[in-house]
């Protein structure tokens, strides 16, 4: 019997010549990716895996089987009913918003493999499939046991099939990057820049929160998804040094695209969590020093090794870590019943520990929270409506986020011309991304176009059933208005 | 005819989609973004609106200024 190393190569490599059809029909570039290059360009493409699939089969029975265990020791309803509510209200964000799009990833994946340019490209892609239908399941294994505790739950695995305004814009993402994108653009946004750019994030910073926390369960699932992420996170690399190669131009497109695009995402998701709803004895590290030492640095240095300039738009990038989530979570705070999980109010030790993370630009988000704060003090617990808005928000046209760019004092949204019809955009990124490819996107309908043309009402009460939410679902303040702090502070 | 613009409230966090007819006047539009942003930001006793950095003149109506569904515009409010 031969050895491994003896057949593995043969196996991984195996591209053929046509004979009777043309290179180009059994790849087009339409769904391979451009620029479109030869096979002979790709035969020394690798990956450091080289995983086979009997090794993969073992390992992840093995990765599973431990999933399992601690499922059974530490994942049932009275495991979860300790941790702290806001923290649980985390889970239920990042629960809704990444089950149902690893399983896109699927789509992204299988793709690849059928049009990926070399086979080992292929063989990693296929496995990569395999990985992120894991990743959706795990979530939704895990979180449904939740539903019958708390209905917020069920928006693991609801989210996605909804005209909620976070899945519009997570649909819009998830759409492009995961499901139509071809197999080039598909690495590089996917795993290069989500992948080993952000990820970290959730692997590193939030399961070391988890950690901190005491939930086992949420490090536990974190930590066997970051295995599989390494791994075919690898085809990235060799993907992107090809179009570097071939066609500098569209790979400094890609990844100043695909950068801008994740770090919204990555903001609000994770942003929300560390710097708002990971109770703060649990906090270690702020958000904006997460996002430094973890995703920064390596990312700068890879981009420095590929022969990459920073993307255009670096300063405002920065200048938006001190921002931009901060701006997002006052916002959704005050509109929290469009949503499907509950938010905590920052209250005096929170507040101070915000100013000292972010020294320079907390102080024009303070007076905010004083205002939300007094309003409560004014109606008392259990009012939400007295801090909540009525008042239809706008939504940017290209991630179809809540118009949150700039700082309070001054936002950066731009609006433009194009045809009969106007467009908004939270900031010169976006803009950019969408005047770069305008027929990929000009026909996309945002939240308040839906409701401008008729497709949606403009009554929030009314909104609320077309963003799926009843009053038992819809969010709220995680203690209701009522914070301890809030009555000594009264008294 | 209902107006809606594309408000942003110095101070505030998020832009805010406010209708207005084109006979209200601009100082109405002013105190309306600062009412629907009231929850966040404490209003204040006086306000001004600018489109592209430009002043508008609180007298003039909507229309009389020429802003059109979707425009920008830019509240600045304090305390004198």
């Amino acid at each position: 019997m031969l050895k491994r190393d003896d057949w593995l190569d043969l196996a991984r490599k195996l591209d053929w010549d046509f004979s009777y059809v043309e290179e180009r029909e059994v790849f087009p570039e339409e769904i391979s990716g451009s620029p479109w290059l030869t096979a002979e360009t790709w035969k020394d493409w690798d990956e450091p895996y080289r995983t086979s699939y009997t090794e993969y089969v073992k390992n992840q029975s093995i990765k599973e089987a431990s999933v399992h265990a601690v499922r059974d020791a530490v994942g049932k309803v009275e495991d979860f009913q300790k941790h702290d509510p806001s923290w649980i209200n985390g889970l239920k964000l990042h629960a809704a918003t990444l089950a149902l799009a690893e399983f896109a990833a699927v789509v992204g994946n299988l793709r690849a493999a059928r049009f990926g340019r070399d086979s080992a490209w292929r063989t990693t892609a296929l496995l990569g499939a395999l990985d992120e239908l894991r990743h959706a399941q795990i979530p939704l294994l895990i979180m449904h046991e939740l539903v019958r505790w708390d209905p917020q739950f069920d928006w693991t695995h609801k989210f996605f099939h909804t005209n909620n305004w976070i899945a519009i814009a997570g649909r819009h993402l998830v759409d492009e990057l995961l499901i139509t994108s071809d197999p080039m653009e598909f690495a590089v946004g996917t795993n290069f820049v989500f992948e080993t750019g952000f990820t970290n994030l959730q692997f590193i910073g939030l399961s070391t929160m988890a950690h901190a926390a005491g939930d086992r369960m949420f490090e536990k699932m974190v930590k066997s998804i970051q295995t599989d992420e390494a791994r075919h996170a690898q085809i990235g690399h060799p993907v992107l040094q090809k179009i570097i190669a071939h066609d500098p131009k569209r790979a400094q497109y890609l990844v100043d695209k695909w950068f801008w695009r994740n770090w919204l995402f990555f903001a609000v998701i994770t942003g929300f969590s560390m710097d708002y709803l990971t109770p703060l004895k649990h906090r270690t590290q702020s958000f904006k020093e997460f996002m430094q030492e973890w995703v920064l640095d390596q990312f700068k240095r890879s981009l420095e090794e590929m022969g990459l300039a920073l993307p255009w738009y670096w300063q405002q990038f920065l200048d938006a870590i001190d921002t931009y989530h901060h701006m997002v979570y006052a916002s959704a705070y005050t509109y929290r019943a469009t949503t499907w999980f509950n938010f905590a109010l920052p209250g005096p030790e929170e507040r101070t520990w915000l100013q000292e993370k972010y020294a320079k630009t907390w102080p024009l988000f303070d007076p905010i929270w004083e205002q939300i704060t007094n309003r409560w003090r004014k109606s008392g617990p259990g009012v939400e409506w007295y801090t909540h808005g009525a008042t239809p928000v706008t939504f940017c046209n290209l991630c179809q986020l809540v118009l949150c760019g700039g700082s309070p004092e001054r936002n950066s949204a731009e609006v433009i011309t194009r045809g009969a019809r106007k467009y908004v955009f939270c900031s010169k990124p976006c803009r950019w991304i969408f005047e770069s490819e305008p027929e990929r996107y000009e026909h996309h309908k945002d939240v308040v176009m839906r409701i401008l043309s008729g497709e949606a009402p403009g009554n929030l009460f009314e909104l609320l059933r077309y963003f799926d939410l009843t009053p038992s679902i819809w969010g709220k303040d995680v203690a209701g208005g009522r914070y301890p702090w809030m009555q000594l502070s009264k008294g | 005819m209902l107006v809606p613009l594309f408000g942003f409230l110095k101070g505030d966090t998020i832009g805010l989609v406010v209708l207005v007819h084109d006979t209200d006047r601009i100082k109405d539009l002013a105190a309306s973004l600062q009412e629907a942003a009231s929850v966040r930001v404490k209003p204040k006793t006086y306000a001004q609106v600018y489109r592209h950095g430009e002043l508008l003149d609180p007298e003039l109506t909507i229309a009389e200024v020429g802003l059109s569904a979707l425009d920008r515009i830019d509240v600045i409010a304090e305390n004198i």
